[in-house]
């Protein structure tokens, strides 16, 4: 209890000391950048926001590109190394490919189902049917259920000997005459079981925020392509699809930043080692298992280059597929 | 799926019939993704009271028969629970004061003010919410270990009043922007400065929001796996979820699977109950956005 206490009171220390320094800023923008004020005023008020991203976000970011050059085991002095970290990395270190590799196939493979099952979740959601509320909450569902419990729930159905997908699926099994498969102890089939279970992840935030989308489509555009003879699919693609692409690109975008930085789910489900960790696995690891800081800084600068190269490309791509209400008012 | 052309052909009353099967048949497809969403739930707490005999079963037994209540008890004792429930309970409650408070005073600014720069350091905002967590990982746990308070609580609740959710914030600042700016002016006419115009006029309009980012809130601290785990050394400092993680056992352990049912059913009440009381708000918070957490 007395730690409770203690945090509790430098807890309520905090805001005092933003405030002092909103006020601090607030003076100096009036006196010095001779700011008006309101706009004095506005900085002050954003400020625990700007104080926190340069203490916690853009300080931390720099300094962990400074630490993936150096060598540092968290209490120990920190010794510049250059690249050798990387060199290690990219040439000797036995997990890294594998963990570069199981890390980019799972978002790559994951992200088209999420992104195209959502969407056709949403739409069969938009029907006008009996009941459709109580529908919508329970296809919300699996996006309230904890990490942790969704892991251990999966590791459970997933279970070699006895879990309830190899008896659903155990028919087919015996068709072609194979055993049961090992799901996270058979490096073979981890990845399908994490693509598997990442189609729960269909259904839920994605799936409302498609619908949102859905029910922003005039409806006289579909009336419009009707009377001219257009089918459900083409209107599908040529009125639909347009419309809600801005969702898309942010769904797609969104989805994969969150695929390559899985953590919590595999920390718990444990796949066996040989099928490559997750590249935050591996960060965590080598950071706060092994302590080695330099050589976590620089897979987790790794991680981040390749989320940023592939946004990007995403982004690159928007000129064509994304459409934008503004463009058909022009 | 009917096509247009077809329709006309065959005349209204076969499109009728077109259309009760095509009514029939997104029918049996809801009703039948919705058996798939529900049979994990059923098969988790169908565990949680099952025997430890009849956890391996084969073919696996659906109905625990009878129902043992008693290893609901049996599991939340098997460790300090009740501890970690308190720590839980504590992070959770500091870190959305905070995080409410300072995201809708940052949210205000935003929506409201301008200064030279104010758009660039939104935009700078904005693109934060796309930074990997584990890349400020390290640095931002040396800069704790440098205040020595690494295996305090912390690390875990005082960055919350630097309004830490970029996602709450952007909003936040949404749901401010649809407010007509007659409600500042009337309120600075009547004499009301900015504090009191804020906590009195636009805080009681934007209450849907502040419930929203309350629920997003409250799941993010409880879902919290990786910050807990990192700085809480102490056992008995452990929050629910890092005490799960030791109760998983070691990497060759076999784990008790109908304890730790229990415990995953236990830990998902709270957030499966927030989401039935106020489903609304949470539904409206990710629509107005198009964003998740």
């Amino acid at each position: 209890m007395p730690s409770h206490l203690a945090t509790f009171i430098r807890w309520l220390l905090v805001p005092v000391a933003l405030t002092v320094a909103a006020a601090l800023l607030y003076v100096v923008a009036r006196r010095l950048l001779k700011w008006n004020g309101r706009q004095a005023l506005g900085l002050a008020m954003v400020s625990p926001w700007i104080i926190g991203f340069l203490v916690f976000t853009a300080y931390p970011l720099i300094y962990s590109f400074y630490l993936s050059f150096t060598e540092n085991n968290l209490f120990g002095r920190t010794k510049w190394v250059g690249l050798d970290n990387y060199i290690r990395l990219f040439t000797v270190d036995y997990e890294f490919w594998p963990s570069v590799r199981i890390t980019l196939l799972y978002a790559l493979l994951s992200l088209p189902i999420g992104v195209i099952g959502a969407l056709l979740i949403a739409m069969l959601l938009n029907n006008k049917i009996r009941g459709i509320g109580v529908f919508r909450t329970i296809y919300f569902l699996p996006a309230v259920l904890p990490e942790v419990a969704v892991a251990l729930l999966w590791r459970w159905m997933f279970n070699s000997e006895v879990g309830i997908i190899n008896y659903v699926l155990s028919p087919f099994f015996k068709l072609f005459g194979i055993g049961k498969p090992d799901w996270f102890g058979d490096a073979d089939f981890v990845l399908a079981a994490f693509i598997i279970m990442s189609v729960w992840g269909i259904f839920g935030t994605n799936t409302v925020v498609f619908l949102a989308g859905l029910q922003g489509v005039p409806r006289s555009l579909y009336e419009a392509a009707q009377i001219d003879g257009a089918g459900a699919f083409r209107r599908f693609l040529h009125i639909t699809v347009p419309q809600i692409s801005p969702v898309i690109l942010l769904q797609v975008i969104m989805g994969m930043i969150g695929a390559l930085q899985i953590f919590t789910i595999a920390m718990f489900v444990r796949p066996t080692s040989a099928a490559g960790k997750f590249m935050n696995q591996l960060v965590y690891e080598r950071g706060f298992a092994q302590l080695d800081m330099g050589e976590a800084s620089a897979i987790a600068w790794v991680l981040f280059v390749i989320i940023l190269a592939l946004t990007l490309l995403v982004f690159r791509s928007t000129p064509f597929w994304v459409h934008y209400e503004t463009d058909v008012r022009r | 799926m009917a096509s247009t052309h077809a329709m006309t052909r065959r005349g209204p009353s076969s499109y009728k019939l077109m259309r009760q099967w095509y009514r029939a048949l997104i029918y049996v497809t809801v009703i039948a993704l919705a058996v798939v969403i529900l049979v994990p739930f059923f098969w988790m707490l169908s565990t949680a009271l099952q025997e430890e005999g009849d956890i391996f079963a084969w073919p696996p037994k659906w109905i625990p028969d009878p129902p043992i209540w008693r290893n609901f008890p049996d599991a939340w004792n098997a460790m300090p629970f009740n501890l970690y429930l308190g720590n839980t309970v504590y992070i959770v409650a500091l870190g959305i004061i905070a995080e409410l408070a300072s995201a809708t005073l940052v949210a205000y600014g935003f929506a409201r003010f301008r200064f030279p720069g104010s758009e660039i350091v939104f935009l700078i905002l904005l693109a934060t919410m796309m930074l990997p967590f584990h890349v400020t990982l390290i640095p931002t746990y040396l800069i704790w270990q440098k205040f020595g308070l690494v295996g305090e609580f912390d690390p875990l609740v005082l960055r919350a009043w630097t309004a830490w959710g970029p996602f709450y914030i952007f909003l936040l600042r949404q749901f401010f922007l649809t407010l007509p700016r007659e409600l500042d002016d009337a309120a600075e006419i009547d004499g009301a400065n900015w504090l009191q115009t804020f906590v009195h006029v636009m805080l009681p309009q934007i209450r849907p929001a502040l419930l929203a980012v309350t629920i997003f809130a409250f799941r993010g601290y409880w879902n919290d796996f990786l910050g807990p785990l990192i700085y809480l050394t102490d056992m008995k400092k452990y929050t629910m979820n890092v005490g799960m993680y030791f109760f998983m056992g070691g990497v060759n352990e076999a784990p008790q699977w109908n304890y730790l049912m229990v415990m995953s059913t236990l830990i998902a009440l709270p957030v499966l109950v927030l989401f039935f009381v106020a489903q609304r708000y949470f539904i409206e918070g990710i629509t107005f956005t198009g964003m998740k957490d």
